[in-house]
């Protein structure tokens, strides 16, 4: 790349206004303030297949049906104060997988609760941020609120820029008090009433690579404390503290020419339970003209079995879980996001489906009979106050 | 994994070019965000937590929700 004179260079700087010095940090956190009021509200529907009767003891069966709506509202304050207020409600119905059994042929089979779960969730999180010369720093709070769950949260995060404006250095923490009380009548549950703590940290690194390219690293330990089994899932018990880490990476990178831009992202996962699982999702957000906007998105994730899954219980072991989230599998998740721009209007919609399999996966293990698809369909208007 | 982890980090680090400030139009592009729509990607992140083990990687942990 051409060098400039230092005079020239200077020159250069003093015409480039300070909106130009874009952090490495470039994310929905920008490095100051928004100029106006923004708005917006979301309904998704999101519903899974029925388990089919090869798999569930009794027939096939409906699993669960979950209403959400969300609202989302980042006012600025001063100039260089922010605050966002995210709402979300979830009316959720059901039937979810109890424990696995043996059919007369010896294969597991699902039993399934057999009345129907009815179960709301309210959701709500403040979050204040304060802009500084070189980045920015947020301070949040978040209550979410079952019919037998409840949680209080609150978490600090900061990003830093370096000078030049190509590197971002950015880290969070966040700590969480969770009360589980389960409600009581439709299958015996593993507790009355218990609690669990979660702290987390995470650090990451974005740096500027090309004119059209940014990349990003992140680190991530969460440690849960407490109860961390099941408590409607018959013989489940899990240790009560478990250690998770994350390694991430993602790429973003423009393409002048298509006018779109690519969305790179992996995770990997690992924890003491002797779970490891990969992460990949692919975007591509294609511009169609100067309202409208198309994002064809796929996601890869593959995961291994906790130590102690099994679709047999044994009630020797000091720990036991069938519950197909601790099993290994393999997922593929596709769909489709449109967004249409007018004036200080934007209507968006998304649709998406989720495919698990056992064969999908890279590692070996028991197939649970549980394992779940699922389809999602999203509806929203978002309002600028330009 | 974490020695292939760290030099793909030092890689990237290292072999990047200097980008001026008026060279960034193409990135600031609201396309280009990490995470460009906040709703979405907070619904996505809820729903596969909660049929999957794995969690996390964005930020740290926040709070526990009781989804099934």
């Amino acid at each position: 790349m051409a060098r400039c004179k230092p005079e020239q260079n200077q020159t250069l700087m003093a015409l480039t206004s300070s909106a130009l010095l874009l952090p490495a940090y470039q994310n929905a956190i920008a490095d100051a303030p928004p100029d106006f009021t923004q708005l917006g509200i979301r309904y998704s529907q999101y519903e899974e297949d029925d388990i089919s009767s090869s798999k569930a003891v009794g027939g096939s069966s409906e699993r669960y049906k979950v209403d959400i709506t969300q609202f989302h509202l980042l006012a600025p304050v001063s100039d260089n104060w922010s605050v966002a207020l995210d709402v979300q409600y979830e009316d959720m119905s059901g039937a979810s997988p109890w424990f696995v059994g043996e059919s007369f042929e010896g294969d597991p089979k699902v039993i399934m609760s057999s009345a129907s779960i009815e179960d709301s969730r309210t959701d709500v999180s403040v979050t204040t941020r304060y802009y500084y010369d070189r980045g920015n720093a947020g301070l949040n709070y978040t209550r979410s609120e079952e019919d037998d769950y409840e949680s209080d949260a609150i978490g600090f995060d900061a990003a830093f820029n370096s000078a030049d404006g190509l590197t971002t250095y950015s880290g969070a923490i966040s700590a969480s008090s969770d009360d589980i009380e389960p409600t009581q009548g439709s299958v015996p549950t593993n507790t009355l009433k218990d609690e669990k703590d979660i702290r987390s940290a995470w650090m990451g690194v974005t740096r500027i690579v090309s004119k059209r390219g940014i990349v990003r690293f992140g680190l991530g330990y969460t440690y849960r404390d407490g109860f961390l089994t099941d408590p409607y899932k018959l013989n489940d018990k899990r240790p009560d503290e478990r250690k998770e880490w994350t390694a991430s990476t993602g790429y973003r990178h423009f393409f002048v020419g298509q006018n779109a831009a690519l969305h790179t992202d992996y995770r990997y996962f690992d924890d003491d339970w002797g779970i490891n699982s990969h992460t990949i999702d692919v975007a591509w957000h294609q511009n169609l003209g100067q309202h409208s906007q198309l994002i064809p998105f796929l996601r890869y994730y593959t995961q291994d079995e906790a130590d102690f899954f099994s679709n047999r219980v044994d009630f020797s072991a000091p720990y036991y879980a069938d519950d197909y989230r601790l099993s290994a599998f393999g997922a593929l998740s596709a769909g489709l996001r449109y967004n249409y721009s007018y004036s200080n209007w934007q209507v968006n919609l998304a649709g998406e489906r989720y495919r698990s399999n056992n064969d999908w996966g890279i590692y070996g293990g028991e197939e649970s009979p549980g394992l779940v698809d699922f389809w999602r369909f999203s509806i929203g208007l978002d309002y600028a106050f330009r | 994994m974490k020695y292939a982890f760290t030099l793909l980090l030092i890689t990237a680090l290292c072999g990047c070019e200097t980008v001026q400030p008026w060279e960034r139009g193409s990135l600031s592009k609201e396309e280009m965000a990490w995470q460009s729509d906040v709703m979405e990607s907070s619904l996505q992140n809820q729903m596969y937590t909660s049929k999957e083990a794995s969690s996390g990687g964005n930020g740290a942990a926040g709070g526990g929700c009781g989804c099934n």
